[in-house]
């Protein structure tokens, strides 16, 4: 009962479902870009241009969707 | 003229402090990325101490809460926080030759509630506070880390599960600089700021600044981040390698899963302004990357020492601490106390460097890899 009453048990679970979204989301997109390269090569190689492009540009909008989350932690950070 | 030459000390120690803090904390920026070869052990160290510097001048938000609400801010003097400065630095040495990673800031919190509770007694702590604001925290930081950081890896490796190991793990070794960037220039932007909060209650007690009007000097905030990014340089190896090959054998996803949570879980909790340690926060990264894979990947006997020493952490720098506060009060309540104690730690340190030397150096950048 003291415990449920002196902790910030709301921003506590702010703090764990910002933080599983983040971190899930940059390794999910980081990920994705990974294969996304690395299928992008081996298409190319097979001289497949087309399938080539579609992992390109998957992978160019995952690195962006990992950079903006790394540049909103940056701001997070510099507004605080 | 004694009240000055008490400032002078508490200053110095409390750089001193910051050193540490930074010697004992570099693992936590850099062990993932020397444990999966995303970077040399020198160029990691290079790397965290210059984001270390940078991420100290980011913000001064923190400098003001150190310790607040937690002892009675109006029974402090610079002799309280001089002995509880030596109870931190004591703990951080201690565990770091034990090569484990412990919370800085608990020490300095400990060190700072022990030498209170000696000059002033149990009534100057405020218990409640005690438990809401670094007991709960401590418990709760590794927890969410270990989660985080165990759904991430199962995320990534559900991913890249049928890509061939090489480009994925340059792919992971890449993103690792950014993850272990983003860690430094967190940890710089939370740990120096304690002691900046120290120099400037320290400044305010000798009446340098208005207690009305709390800022820190830019003399203060360039010493810190100067203190914080020499001690990251240095390189705390022992505890490089528990963090780094000790606790799991980590790929390089499950570094960038570790080092990404936790980022994460340090930006969210700063976002929110809900302190947590930044070694407790890694510490659970760690171990959630590698029990996520196979349970048996964690060598639990490294965790439960590491967790005792997260246990013994308050008690210890405050037992030090009080022990410390106790001493000085023998030579009365002017400077000699402090100025016996400061000699005798240097005298201390020195016989312990000078042994070291002599028997060569244990633990070293390359042992560290």
């Amino acid at each position: 009962m003291v415990l449920a009453s002196i902790v910030d048990w709301e921003t506590l679970g702010k703090v764990a479902v910002a933080s599983f979204l983040a971190a899930v989301g940059v390794t999910l997109a980081f990920s994705v870009a990974i294969v996304g390269a690395t299928r992008m090569v081996e298409m190319r190689r097979d001289g497949r241009g087309v399938e080539a492009g579609a992992y390109a540009a998957l992978m160019i909008i995952a690195l962006a969707a990992s950079g903006a989350a790394v540049v909103f932690g940056v701001v997070i950070m510099t507004t605080k | 003229m004694s009240d000055d030459v008490i400032l002078v000390i508490v200053v110095a120690t409390a750089l001193a402090f910051d050193f540490t803090n930074g010697f004992h904390d570099t693992a936590n920026v850099v062990a993932t990325s020397i444990s999966t070869r995303a970077l040399s052990p020198r160029i990691a160290v290079g790397f965290a101490s210059i984001l270390n510097f940078a991420g100290a001048f980011i913000s001064l938000e923190v400098a003001a809460t150190v310790a607040k609400g937690i002892v009675d801010a109006g029974e402090i003097t610079s002799t309280i926080v001089f002995a509880g400065l030596v109870g931190a630095i004591a703990w951080n040495l201690i565990t770091w030759y034990f090569g484990l990673p412990s919370s800085s800031s608990h020490a300095l919190i400990g060190g700072v509630v022990g030498s209170m509770v000696a000059a002033v007694g149990f009534s100057a702590v405020d218990g409640e506070s005690l438990l809401a604001k670094v007991f709960v925290p401590a418990l709760v930081a590794p927890l969410v880390a270990f989660s985080v950081a165990g759904i991430a890896i199962l995320v990534a490796y559900r991913i890249v599960g049928r890509v061939r190991p090489g480009p994925v793990n340059r792919g992971f070794r890449l993103g690792q600089l950014v993850s272990g960037g983003l860690l430094a220039l967190a940890h710089g932007t939370n740990d120096a700021q304690k002691t900046m909060g120290i120099i400037t209650l320290a400044l305010i007690a000798h009446g340098n600044i208005a207690a009305d009007n709390f800022h820190v000097p830019t003399w203060v905030v360039v010493s810190s981040a100067t203190a914080i990014a020499l001690g990251t340089y240095s390189g705390g190896w022992r505890i490089i390698r528990t963090m780094g090959s000790r606790i799991i054998k980590m790929d390089t996803a499950q570094g960038f899963s570790a080092q990404g949570a936790g980022a994460a879980v340090i930006m969210a909790s700063s976002h929110f302004g809900y302190p947590l340690s930044t070694t407790h926060v890694i510490s659970g990264g760690v171990m959630g990357a590698g029990a996520a894979r196979r349970l048996s990947a964690v060598r639990w006997g490294v965790a439960g020492n590491m967790i005792l020493a997260w246990i013994l952490t308050i008690p210890m720098a405050g037992a030090i601490g009080g022990v410390t506060y106790g001493i000085t009060r023998i030579f009365g309540t002017g400077a000699v106390g402090p100025v016996v104690v400061s000699v005798a730690g240097l005298i201390l340190i020195g016989l312990v460097f000078a042994r070291r030397v002599q028997r060569g150096s244990p633990i070293t950048a390359g042992a560290g890899t």
